[in-house]
C-alpha cells in the first residue's frame, strides 16, 4: 500500500494534472476547430459543388483510412524534412485536426441526408431558398442527429491526444511515464491514476451528450 | 390570364416518358381535381406546378411566371402556390405556430405581431387553436394535415397544390381534412388537387382531369365526368374506386 502512497504524492499528483491540463487543451483547440472545418466540409460534401465536393471526398476518404499515428508522424518528423517544423504541440494539434475533421465532416453528412427530404421539400414549397431551408429547418435536424456519434468521436479524439505522447507533447500519458521510468514500481499506480483521469473526462463527455439529446431528441 | 397553362408539356426520368404532351389550363378560383391509377404522373404533375420537378419539354405557365424559362425564380412562384403533401412534412424542430410563422417571417417580412394573430386565426380556423405550442410529433395525421394547411395559408396564396393530401391518413381523420381544404376552395383560392376522394372530387370540384399512363385521358367539368365519362379507362377506374368505397 506504501507504494501507491508514494506514487501519488502530491508532486506527482500535481505533475498529472499538469498533464492532464496539455491533454484538455489539445482536446478542446482540436475540438472547437475540427468540428467548425468538420461541419463546412460535410456541407461541401452533401451540396453536391461541382468538383468541389469531388475533391473534399477524396481528401476525406484518404484521411479516414491512414492511422492517425501516421498522421502525426508525419506532421512532426515528416513536414520538417519539407521545410515545416513545429512544437510538439502545434503538431500534435494539426494531426488531430486534420484527422478528426475528415471523421467528423462524415458524420456531418450523414445526419444531414439523414433528415427526411419531405423537410426540404416542405420548406422550399412554402418560398425559403435553398440556403434558409437548409439553416432553418435542415441543419437544426441534422445537428439534433449528429449529436450521439459526434461526442463519441470527440471522446475518441481525447483518448487519441495519448498517441501525441510519441512525439513528445507533456500531455497525461507522457507525464505518467516520466513519474514511473523513475521509480517502476510506479508504473500500475500511475496507469489506475490516469485511467481515472481519462475516464472522468471522457464520461463526463457522454453525460453532457445524454444530456443534450434529452434536450432536443 | 389564367392561374396555371400547361402548353404541350412532356417529362421524363431518363427514358422514361413520365407526362406525355400535356396541355391543361386552370383558371383562378378554380378548383380542379386529379384522379388517375397509381404511376399515372398525377403526383409528378403536380410536383411541376411549384417546380419540384422541373419539364422536359413545353411551356408551363404559373401565375404569368414561364417556368420553362430557367432564368425564372421559383422562389418568387413559389410565394403565391402553396403545397399541402401526403406526408405532410411539417417541420420537426418547430412548433405549430412556428410552422406556420416561419415562411411569412422570412419570405415576406411580415409584421411579427400580425403574423402571429393571422397564424392564430388561421389555426382556429382548422380547429387546433389548443396544439399552437406542440411539436409536429405530437400530433395525429390528421391534425398534421391540418396544421400543413394552415401553414400554406399563412402565405396568402393565390393556388395551393393539393398531392393526395388523405392518403396517409386513418379513415376517422379524412373528413376534418376534407372539411378544412373546403372552406379553403371557398375562400376563393385556386386549388388542383391529387386525390382518390370521389365524394370530396364531385362536391368541391369544378373539373376532372383523368390520367392515366402520363396523359391526360380526359378533362371536364364534374357533372359530365361522374355521369357520363367518355374515357373507357375512366370508366373502368371509376367504377374500381367506387365498389371499394
Amino acid at each position: 500500500m506504501s507504494t501507491f502512497e508514494q506514487a501519488y504524492s502530491w508532486i506527482n499528483l500535481r505533475f498529472l494534472l499538469e498533464g492532464l491540463w496539455v491533454t484538455l487543451e489539445v482536446s478542446v483547440i482540436s475540438i472547437v476547430l475540427s468540428f467548425i472545418i468538420g461541419l463546412v466540409l460535410g456541407v461541401i460534401r452533401y451540396v453536391k459543388i461541382k468538383y468541389l465536393s469531388a475533391a473534399v471526398g477524396f481528401l476525406i476518404d484518404i484521411i479516414r483510412n491512414l492511422p492517425l499515428l501516421l498522421i502525426i508522424f508525419f506532421t512532426y518528423f515528416g513536414l520538417p524534412e519539407l521545410g515545416l517544423r513545429m512544437t510538439p504541440m502545434l503538431a500534435a494539434v494539426t494531426a488531430l485536426v486534420v484527422f478528426e475533421s475528415a471523421m467528423l465532416a462524415e458524420i456531418v453528412r450523414s445526419g444531414i441526408q439523414a433528415v427526411p427530404v419531405g423537410q426540404m421539400e416542405g420548406a422550399r414549397s412554402s418560398g425559403l431558398t435553398y440556403v434558409q431551408a437548409m439553416w432553418h429547418i435542415i441543419m437544426p435536424q441534422a445537428l439534433q442527429k449528429m449529436i450521439p456519434p459526434l461526442v463519441s468521436q470527440f471522446i475518441s479524439l481525447v483518448k487519441d491526444t495519448s498517441l501525441a505522447t510519441i512525439i513528445v507533447l507533456p500531455e497525461l500519458l507522457y507525464h505518467a511515464q516520466i513519474i514511473y521510468s523513475q521509480n517502476t514500481t510506479y508504473m500500475v499506480p500511475m496507469y489506475l491514476m490516469i485511467a481515472v483521469m481519462y475516464f472522468v473526462v471522457c464520461y463526463c463527455l457522454s453525460l453532457v451528450a445524454r444530456r443534450l439529446e434529452k434536450r432536443y431528441g | 390570364m389564367s392561374m396555371i397553362e400547361f402548353k404541350n408539356v412532356d417529362k421524363y426520368y431518363g427514358n422514361f416518358h413520365a407526362l406525355k404532351n400535356i396541355n391543361l389550363k386552370v383558371e383562378k378560383g378554380e378548383v380542379v381535381v386529379l384522379i388517375g391509377p397509381s404511376g399515372s404522373g398525377k403526383s409528378t404533375l403536380i410536383r411541376t406546378i411549384n417546380g419540384l420537378e422541373d419539364i422536359s419539354n413545353g411551356q408551363l405557365i404559373v401565375n404569368n411566371y414561364d417556368l420553362s424559362d430557367k432564368k425564372t425564380d421559383m422562389n418568387k412562384i413559389r410565394k403565391d402556390v402553396g403545397m399541402v403533401f401526403q406526408h405532410f412534412n411539417l417541420y420537426e424542430n418547430k412548433t405549430v405556430l412556428e410552422n406556420i410563422m416561419l415562411a411569412p417571417r422570412i419570405v415576406l417580412h411580415k409584421d411579427e405581431a400580425e403574423n402571429k394573430k393571422y397564424a392564430l386565426e388561421l389555426l382556429e380556423m382548422v380547429g387546433l387553436s389548443s396544439k399552437a405550442e406542440s411539436y409536429p410529433r405530437m400530433l395525429s395525421g390528421g391534425q398534421k394535415q391540418r396544421v400543413a394547411i394552415a401553414r400554406s395559408l399563412a402565405m396568402q396564396p393565390k393556388c395551393i397544390l393539393f398531392d393526395e393530401p388523405t392518403s396517409a391518413l386513418d379513415p376517422e381523420m379524412i373528413d376534418d381534412v376534407l372539411d378544412v381544404m373546403k372552406t379553403v376552395a371557398e375562400r376563393g383560392i385556386t386549388m388542383v388537387v391529387v386525390t382518390h376522394e370521389m365524394g370530396f372530387a364531385r362536391e368541391v370540384g369544378n373539373r376532372i382531369v383523368f390520367l392515366a399512363d402520363g396523359e391526360i385521358l380526359e378533362d371536364d367539368d364534374t357533372e359530365t365526368f361522374f355521369k357520363n365519362p367518355k374515357e373507357e379507362r375512366a370508366r373502368q377506374f371509376l367504377s374500381k374506386i367506387i365498389t371499394h368505397k
